[in-house]
């Protein structure tokens, strides 16, 4: 099993927040984006594979890819898992990725979403699926590492 | 201060603080403490003073990032009070950049609550549209964030110079304190800056430079000269190369195009918030484009509403997504078909844009540019120190617009391209050295300047 160090979940994935502020401070060396979606477009993948910030590697998966990957042997590096769709989180976990800690970052609104926490917004179903997520991990929100972190059942509604 | 002061200086914090009406660049010029430093001072009657106490609350302020809207002070704030101590408190450079600093925290709520706030607007937007009224984007991206911002930042302003009032004559009596603090927090920004580069040679740069300038105080002009010489030599051609392949438009033209970049430039970050981000600015945008496609007005607005979904990347660096998502709606118009793929080709892009963009323009250009003018303030060379910015803003606008028709006329490899440029960027390559560099010479110039009047 590789070294996760963070899993986030964030709508812009490999995004601005990600490469200055996440990446030095949790001196992660290697950036796993999950998303089937991506991973099958070959144009998304090709840019994201040439937007590989400096000194760090970036890989882009499906679920499964993704899950292989992970349990493979353990090579030393940091890993920065990034998510958009909150969905693949429960299946790396149905895989048997420990997924020690998520980060919920920006999930902007849409039709579905209802507004859960300054930048956090979730349908229904979303949120379901992250409380019963965070009963077996971690889970907080938190933009920037110089952020509180406000862990998920904390927040006042 | 009169009335008169007080209104002008209003006026300039909004316009800074606000980064439209002003082509996107005012992030980099008015925002930046030692332009609005300057500004203040001209309001004030003393330019001079004004720049060269901003030029100290900008080197306090030199690791200032903004990523999705947070970061860890308002400059601009800061500067302004820096610059209205230093003239009517009489206070030294460092001394009122020290007593401004605090004022900082009272700007940055400004922002917090700038981005919770906007979404009453998106809400308004959205109840309209779903009412069928067809809501007017201009006003609910542009005029009402825009007036209410205004509303915000002259509350905020008024109270910091208020407060600056009642403290003023008390604070000036503690000048040697302030300077003393002053120094530390320009050595701690330094040090944390040259730290964060992460490689001893820097330090060795930063450390030689500065004991160069203490020995020999080498004019600063010197110095900026040769380094601008350098960066135009090994400037990123590519970056800026102003030709692209134009192929022929269909029913789209020119004009059309570039009232959209007008429209994205200026407003990009006007309606900010946590719920859609740059959302309603990209719908802005469109706005021509839609009635130069469609004719009914429902089609019109169902196209813009379309685009009103969330949205972020760096204004700049992004533009070839603005361009490309356009050519592909006129694509789908022309082919008579929806094309369903757009709006995952701009969530997939956005990202990687900004990523690249922010550790670009707000890690790199910035930085060195505004260094450069900073330095020179430490001199004294105010005219001087104004060319330094205007390259910046030049550069930032040059990126800006070829990015928006190369997306338009390449397409989407445009922005692959661009993403490797940036990435193999000379400029980047050489940023750390100069900069530590510059870091240097500035701190030593100001040691130099302020010993004659410690021990006075």
């Amino acid at each position: 099993m590789k070294k996760i160090v963070l899993t986030r979940v964030d709508d812009r994935l490999l995004h601005g927040q990600v490469v200055v502020s996440w990446i030095p401070y949790l001196k992660a060396n290697e950036v796993i984006v999950v998303d089937d979606e991506l991973a099958r477009d070959e144009f998304m993948s090709l840019l994201i594979k040439n937007a590989e910030p400096e000194n760090v590697s970036v890989n882009i998966f499906t679920v499964e890819e993704a899950a292989n990957y992970l349990k493979g042997e353990d090579t030393g590096s940091k890993i920065l898992i990034l998510i958009k769709n909150i969905e693949y989180i429960e299946k790396l976990l149905e895989f048997n990725i420990a997924l020690n800690q998520i980060n919920i970052g920006n999930l902007g609104s849409n039709s579905k979403r209802k507004k859960y926490y300054n930048s956090v917004y979730l349908s229904d179903e979303e949120l379901n699926m992250l409380q019963s997520i965070a009963k077996k991990t971690e889970v907080e929100i938190r933009m920037l590492p110089k952020d509180k972190e406000i862990k998920l059942d904390k927040v006042n509604k | 201060m009169s009335y008169l002061e007080c209104f002008l200086i209003s006026i300039l914090y909004f316009w800074g603080s606000s980064t439209a009406l002003s082509f996107g660049v005012g992030y980099f010029t008015l925002y930046r403490p030692v332009i609005s430093g300057l500004l203040t001072g001209f309001i004030l009657g003393d330019p001079s003073a004004g720049m060269s106490t901003g030029a100290v609350v900008n080197l306090i302020y030199m690791n200032f990032v903004s990523t999705g809207g947070s970061f860890k002070g308002d400059q601009m704030l800061t500067a302004i009070i820096s610059a209205v101590a230093a003239i009517t408190l009489n206070l030294n450079m460092i001394e009122s950049a020290a007593i401004a600093y605090p004022f900082g925290f009272l700007g940055i709520l400004i922002w917090k609550y700038r981005l919770n706030i906007n979404s009453i607007f998106v809400k308004k937007f959205e109840q309209e549209y779903e009412k069928g009224n067809n809501p007017e984007i201009n006003l609910y991206n542009g005029f009402l964030p825009q007036l209410l911002l205004y509303i915000m930042s002259t509350a905020v302003i008024i109270t910091a110079l208020f407060i600056m009032n009642l403290i003023g004559s008390y604070a000036a009596s503690l000048n040697r304190i302030l300077l003393i603090i002053g120094f530390g927090l320009i050595i701690y920004t330094s040090i944390s800056l040259i730290f964060k580069l992460k490689d001893n040679k820097f330090v060795l740069i930063f450390v030689g430079s500065l004991i160069i300038t203490l020995i020999f105080n080498i004019p600063s002009y010197l110095i900026v000269f040769t380094v601008l010489l350098f960066l135009f030599f090994y400037r990123d051609k590519a970056l800026i190369k102003t030709s692209y392949d134009m192929r022929k438009m269909s029913i789209l033209n020119k004009r059309d195009l570039i009232y959209a970049w007008v429209i994205w430039a200026n407003y990009s970050h006007s309606c900010y918030s946590f719920e859609r981000l740059q959302g309603l600015t990209f719908a802005h945008s469109m706005k021509n484009i839609f009635k130069k496609l469609y004719n009914d007005e429902n089609e019109i607005m169902e196209g813009i509403h379309r685009h009103s979904e969330f949205f972020n990347t760096e204004p700049n660096i992004g533009t070839p997504i603005i361009g490309y998502i356009i050519s592909q709606e006129e694509q789908a118009v022309l082919n008579k078909e929806q094309n369903y793929n757009i709006s995952f080709v701009k969530k997939g892009m956005m990202g990687i844009a900004a990523g690249l963009g922010d550790s670009f323009t707000q890690v790199v250009l910035t930085p060195l540019f505004i260094s450069l003018s900073v330095v020179l303030c430490t001199d004294g060379y105010y005219s001087l120190a104004v060319i330094p910015v205007l390259i910046l803003a030049s550069l930032i606008l040059i990126i800006s617009y070829i990015g928006f028709m190369k997306g338009y006329y390449e397409g989407k490899e445009s922005l692959i391209e661009r993403v490797n440029i940036v990435k193999n960027s000379k400029i980047k390559l050489y940023f750390p050295y100069i900069f530590s560099g510059i870091l240097g010479v500035s701190l030593g110039k100001l040691i130099l300047f302020n010993y004659m009047y410690f021990f006075r």
